[in-house]
């Protein structure tokens, strides 16, 4: 009897806390994607391996765009179906924005930032017109080389 | 392009008096100490040094002048501070401004210590006896002395990197010394001048720096004295290879891409406003000038116009159509982001055998031509004909383009004398390889330095007709296109913007984008 007492006494405490609702972010996949888009592009290649949910989620290409102009403004607005046919956000952010934006961080003007993504469009487009020549012809035109023209982002300053 | 100097043949007026001297026998010497040996040559501008002490006096010009450039401090409290000597006294006066050098501790750096007895270096020289020093010649000339011989009189001073320099600085002088023989004719001496350049070149680093110019250029003055002036060979390399090589060069250093995207804002804006373009490129090579323009007008306000783009190239072997190709690719790109595209490829070997009909220019349309470094392989003079560039210009001009855009070399090869082009073209491409040198390390640099050499050779070995880099300074293009009808169009602080944005992305030291009238010059 006393036992059961103290479950009830138990069970009241906890249906206390049961009362209120146990959250779990994976059922609020619109809270958690408002979450991710504020993220930024390390943090959110991160959140990409916690699990499957949030891996499908940080795979949105909607999550990227957001990244690559969120300090632009107004964000331009006819970009996405070329961004899109180009290879998509994800690969423009992580390919040429963020290299960008890193090497010019230490001259950054304010003025600069929506040049800095047009500057990062243009050169993703060269990246995707080499891309076309590998995968396309026989290859011989462009022989051996893969696409490389964005190779002076990625090689790191190593002086 | 005006390019930034960085002097690597900077400073050497104090070496071509090191490398004057030459050994005499030891009855000379004598009969010289006995009189009153001032040298003569110096006496004339001013300068009392005895001839015996010559060459102590240009080593320690050579010594202060690597002391002042690699001093931390500031050299104006040498102005205002210091006593000097009479430079009059040229030992004396050097001698002191050195004391200045080697009294603050901080600099050591620039004397190294001898290995033996582990003391500075300058004391130890002025009082060590030197019996087998040679004496100077009473009239200094340019004796080309083996560099066995300054060592052993060098042995207490062996400053490595001044033999370096002073290898470096003599072989410039004998580039120059060779290509004065070949000026004038003199193959003989031109031979054996280069036969010594290049057993120098041995002693020298060539994988970067002065050695690495000078070896090109060698091989070049060796081409034109062995194989005469027709230099075919270097011409025939297939439109293949040059492609590659042009490609390489795209990749490893700012140029290609600076001029492309300079020329391609100049286009974008005078476009503004107009809903059927057409683009006539000089030199498609790969296209890689055109997707950033394509994707510049699909974005523009108001929609993309219609693009038309006329590609002229040399004509591929072996039945491959390259230009098809290129244009294939650059058509599905301008398909994936709408933009209504049209390509047509003219093959031609030489761009004054193109016609403007080959064209096929709509007269609603508006006209951009565009050409990277392609006018001025129009410039050898061929006296049966009218001047090719006047021609091309002028047909140019009838097609009534909106804007044409020019880049060329900013350098002055194309003057009749040999000697001076061959200055020019020295200065100009170390100046050129060091800025390669600056870009980031990439596979690609070993092909970029193929091209650039291709170009030392034809500047430097072939006359005439094979003759085709045949650059001109900014100036000359002026007058040539203004006279030819052309209106000089400033490019906008856009350009700018967005050239100086480029060039911090390459992360390279010494760059620098400079507005000249009008121009860019990177």
């Amino acid at each position: 009897m006393v036992q059961t007492h103290h479950c009830e006494d138990h069970e009241t405490v906890g249906e206390d806390k049961e009362k209120r609702p146990k959250f779990f972010i994976n059922d609020h996949v619109d809270i958690l994607i408002e979450i991710l888009k504020r993220l930024d592009g390390r943090s959110l290649c991160v959140a990409a391996s916690v699990c499957r949910l949030w891996c499908t989620i940080a795979r949105n290409d909607s999550l990227w765009e957001n990244l690559c102009f969120r300090h632009v403004s107004p964000p331009p607005s006819s970009v996405r179906s070329v961004v899109l046919a180009l290879g998509g956000y994800k690969r423009l952010y992580t390919g040429c924005v963020r290299p960008v934006r890193s090497r010019l961080g230490r001259v950054r003007r304010a003025s600069w930032a929506g040049d800095e993504v047009q500057l990062s469009l243009s050169l993703f487009c060269v990246d995707y017109y080499e891309r076309l020549g590998g995968s396309n012809s026989n290859g011989r035109l462009v022989g051996e080389s893969s696409p490389s023209s964005l190779m002076f982002l990625c090689k790191p300053v190593n002086v | 392009m005006v390019l930034y100097d960085s002097a690597t043949l900077g400073g050497s007026c104090s070496g071509s008096s090191s490398s004057s001297s030459s050994s005499k026998p030891p009855p000379l010497q004598q009969r010289q100490q006995t009189q009153q040996d001032i040298d003569g040559l110096l006496a004339g501008a001013g300068y009392r040094v005895r001839s015996s002490e010559l060459r102590k006096v240009a080593q320690r010009l050579e010594r202060l002048e690597t002391a002042m450039v690699n001093s931390p401090a500031d050299l104006s409290q040498l102005a205002s501070d210091t006593i000097h000597y009479n430079p009059s006294d040229l030992a004396s006066w050097v001698d002191s401004l050195l004391s200045e050098f080697t009294q603050p501790p901080t600099c050591p750096s620039e004397f190294i210590m001898d290995p033996e007895t582990n003391q500075t270096v300058v004391s130890d020289a002025w009082t060590t006896a030197e019996p087998h020093m040679p004496q100077v010649h009473q009239n200094i000339s340019y004796e080309q002395q083996s560099l066995n011989n300054q060592l052993t009189v060098d042995n207490q001073l062996t400053v490595v990197t001044a033999m370096e320099e002073d290898s470096g600085i003599r072989l410039v002088h004998m580039l120059m010394t060779c290509a004065e023989c070949v000026q004038r004719g003199d193959f003989s001496l031109a031979t054996s001048c280069l036969e010594d350049m290049q057993g120098l070149l041995t002693r020298v680093n060539t994988v970067c720096g002065i050695g690495k110019v000078a070896g090109h250029f060698i091989d070049a003055l060796s081409r034109r004295i062995f194989q005469g002036i027709g230099g075919g060979s270097i011409n025939g390399g297939s439109a293949y290879e040059n492609e590659i090589l042009y490609h390489h060069f795209y990749e490893a250093c700012p140029y290609l891409k600076f001029a492309h995207f300079t020329a391609n804002q100049a286009i974008l804006e005078a476009f503004d406003g107009h809903d059927c373009v057409h683009v006539v490129d000089f030199n498609l090579m790969h296209g890689l000038q055109w997707p950033a323009l394509i994707q510049a007008l699909a974005l523009r306000p108001g929609g993309p116009p219609l693009l038309r783009l006329t590609g002229i190239g040399p004509p591929s072997p072996d039945g491959r159509d390259s230009l098809r190709e290129i244009g294939l690719r650059l058509a599905e790109l301008a398909r994936s982001v709408n933009v209504r595209f049209a390509f047509r490829g003219v093959a031609a070997s030489r761009l004054e055998d193109v016609k403007p009909w080959m064209l096929q220019v709509n007269p609603k349309e508006s006209v951009a031509v565009n050409s990277i470094m392609q006018l001025h392989r129009l410039l050898g003079s061929d006296l049966n004909r009218n001047s090719p560039i006047e021609t091309v210009l002028s047909w140019i001009r009838s097609l009534n383009p909106k804007i044409m855009t020019v880049v060329e070399q900013e350098a002055n090869h194309n003057q009749p004398g040999f000697l001076d082009r061959f200055t020019e073209a020295l200065h100009y491409y170390s100046t050129m390889f060091d800025s390669l040198e600056a870009c980031t390390v990439q596979p690609n640099k070993a092909l970029a330095e193929i091209y650039i050499q291709r170009e030392i050779a034809n500047v430097v070995s072939c006359e005439g007709s094979a003759r085709v880099e045949r650059h001109e300074p900014l100036s000359k293009w002026r007058t040539r296109l203004s006279g030819a009808g052309f209106r000089p169009l400033h490019l906008g602080s856009n350009a700018y913007k967005q050239a100086s944005m480029l060039l911090t992305l390459f992360s390279a030291e010494g760059y620098s984008v400079e507005e000249n009238d009008g121009c860019l010059t990177l």
